[in-house]
């Protein structure tokens, strides 16, 4: 009798223990992931002002996009009216842009996955892998912070050996309810390259939500991209014939 | 008898001689030691041409050479090889390659690149890359991470030896393959373009990234001292079915370099027109001048009885002597030049950028070819007797006459 109490006593010890050695990364990937869940929503449409700032210009685009899960994606630029109907299309790993102007739908090739998207700071590929934060990385809590009184997460994220992405790491601050704060770029001599930082967090379309996001290059201040959401609104579920290269060319919603 | 008539009238005037026999030599020189520096030049360019991954022969697909993707792959290798050591002399090399376009970034630069997936211990004795590595270290066979990149290439990515560098191509589903790899080591080339545009994978990586499962890109031949590569294609071509294969010489695969051989060639010959007009000029010039001084003496040669052309002879062979003298002292300095600079070359580095803009490397190597030295010899002494044929006719023309009334 006693025996068997102090060997159970030992078994859950000894699983405590697992999970205590185990818990830390498995926990920062969970709030990896919940973040980006929370972030995404099932679907969404979302209508951005995109602000593209250099030292001696500055340009300003509107923009509707339209999300379901982490795979499929479509963006069309509504205003300015020289821009209007521009569009991308991403799904799964695949992009294609369309450009009303010459009516011609590019996939994109590897060659310009790492190109600007739209002339801002954010590179195709930060639109079109995503998700590979959440799968290509390793991620540990460094520490935590308070911010409006919530407690923030620290996570630091260090791509796995072969993993097929540039930078060296990811630093990455999230509140305990899901809201991304900070998401900052290290080359592999862990310098800074470019940050991304979110403002104005309330209430939109239903969710705490950040209403602001810039990219900013580490190198040069007065370099930013600014995404301003004007409308945001979660959904259960988009039709699936959204994302597709017809509807790119011709909008029918 | 006429011998010793010429050779003394040459040293009449002793200077007169000296400055148009300079006039030669620099001539001279100046064909032999300008052709020279050409054709090193051109041998550099044919080189550099075929030691960057071009090599005497390739073999590719046939669809290919006009849309280099990774479908029109040869997925028979095996049927190559055995076709290959048959034809092939024995001395000759060969080494088969996977080579796509891809976009090689890291995380502040990317650019778009040439992967070229090889295998490493028979590559290294056709192409440049087995002895140009200059940091690092060479591909063993079966590395599947490992990457060469050129100097100029780490240096515009601000990376280095021991980083990562991520590769994005396009595999065989059509879709976007991405893989990482890790600089193992760095190569020089003679060019900063090929520096820039070439990555060295094992061929074994390469087929992994882009899904392939035994097929090649290409294979690149080299034939010992650099032989003729036309017996040995004409070879190929009959024993590989020209519905699925593509065979090619150099030639056939850098036009642009056999066109600046044909330039190089062009070239030459205006240089040696050129030299010739204004050396001619000089020859036509100083004879005349001789044949008037002399127009008493030759008045007087008539009268004693001198036949015209015994007089046509003796000027002829004034200039021939003239001319031959020149022209040995032409051709010793050229080849003490050409010698001078055979071992250390001309640095052309403080026209780096221009002379790599044609695609010449850094240091020529002047390289005579006897063709030319002969043909600029016979140039000079066929067209030289020619022209002095004008001056010469002159002479035999006087009459004692007119000689005599000549004060």
């Amino acid at each position: 009798m006693n025996s068997k109490v102090i060997s159970t006593a030992a078994l859950a010890l000894f699983a405590v223990a697992c999970l205590c050695i185990d818990s830390p990364a498995q926990d920062a990937r969970t709030l990896v992931k919940a973040g980006f869940d929370y972030m995404r929503g099932k679907s969404s449409f979302s209508m951005v002002d995109m602000t593209i700032h250099r030292p001696d210009w500055e340009r300003k685009m509107t923009f509707e996009a339209w999300t379901k899960g982490l795979k499929n994606s479509i963006f069309r630029i509504v205003a300015p009216a020289k821009d209007k109907d521009n569009g991308t299309l991403k799904k799964g790993k695949e992009m294609w842009t369309y450009n009303p102007k010459v009516n011609r739908v590019i996939k994109l090739p590897p060659s310009m996955m790492s190109q600007a998207w739209m002339g801002s700071d954010f590179s195709n590929n930060d639109l079109s892998k995503t998700d590979s934060l959440i799968d290509d990385y390793t991620h540990t809590i460094t520490g935590t912070r308070t911010h409006d009184g919530k407690k923030v997460y620290l996570i630091k994220s260090i791509p796995k050996p072969g993993a097929p992405v540039v930078w060296g790491m990811q630093k990455l601050k999230i509140r305990e309810d899901h809201v991304f704060l900070a998401q900052e770029f290290y080359d592999e001599d862990f310098k800074l390259v470019k940050v991304m930082t979110t403002l104005q967090i309330q209430m939109l379309g239903g969710k705490m939500f950040p209403k602001v996001w810039r990219m900013q290059k580490a190198e040069a201040t007065d370099e930013y991209t600014e995404l301003n959401y004007k409308k945001l609104s979660f959904k259960e579920n988009l039709r699936d014939n959204l994302f597709t290269i017809s509807n790119l060319k011709n909008p029918r919603r | 008898m006429y011998f010793q008539l010429a050779w003394r009238n040459i040293w009449r005037n002793s200077r007169r001689t000296a400055v148009i026999m300079i006039a030669i030599v620099i001539g001279v020189w100046s064909m032999i030691f300008l052709s020279a520096f050409m054709r090193g030049m051109e041998y550099d360019m044919i080189k550099n041409g075929i030691s960057t991954l071009t090599g005497n022969i390739q073999i590719h697909q046939k669809d290919y050479i006009n849309d280099p993707v990774i479908e029109n792959s040869m997925h028979s290798p095996i049927k190559l090889e055995t076709a290959l050591k048959k034809v092939l002399p024995p001395v000759a090399h060969w080494a088969s390659r996977i080579r796509v376009n891809a976009i090689a970034s890291n995380a502040r630069h990317s650019s778009s690149i040439t992967l070229v997936g090889i295998n490493p211990i028979p590559e290294a004795k056709v192409s440049f890359i087995g002895n140009a590595i200059n940091n690092g270290c060479y591909l063993k066979p079966g590395d599947m991470r490992g990457i060469i990149v050129g100097q100029a290439l780490l240096n515009k990515f601000e990376t280095k030896v021991g980083h990562k560098l991520v590769l994005m191509s396009q595999d065989t589903d059509q879709e976007i393959a991405s893989r990482s790899f890790r600089i193992i080591g760095t190569f020089k080339a003679q060019l900063q373009a090929t520096e820039k545009q070439f990555a060295f994978v094992t061929i074994t990586a390469a087929r992994q990234m882009l899904k392939l499962k035994k097929g090649i890109s290409e294979i690149s031949i080299i034939l010992p001292d650099n032989a003729d590569a036309n017996p040995v294609a004409t070879g190929l071509k009959t024993e590989l079915s020209a519905d699925l294969y593509q065979i090619q010489t150099w030639q056939e695969l850098l036009p642009i370099l056999n066109a600046y051989i044909e330039i190089f060639d062009g070239f030459i010959f205006i240089w040696f027109i050129v030299v010739f007009i204004a050396m001619g000029f000089g020859i036509v010039n100083t004879t005349l001048m001789a044949v008037f001084e002399r127009m008493r003496e030759f008045g007087l040669l008539k009268a004693l009885g001198m036949k015209p052309w015994w007089i046509i002879k003796d000027v002829l062979l004034e200039s021939f002597l003239i001319l031959i003298i020149g022209m040995i002292i032409g051709n010793l300095l050229a080849f003490l030049c050409v010698f001078a600079l055979a071992q250390s070359g001309i640095d052309l580095s403080a026209f780096a950028a221009g002379a790599e803009f044609a695609g010449i490397s850094r240091i020529i190597y002047p390289a005579v070819w006897i063709e030319d030295v002969i043909i600029s010899n016979i140039v000079v002494i066929i067209l030289g007797l020619l022209v002095s044929l004008y001056p010469a006719a002159k002479a035999a023309r006087f009459t004692p006459v007119e000689a005599l009334m000549h004060t």
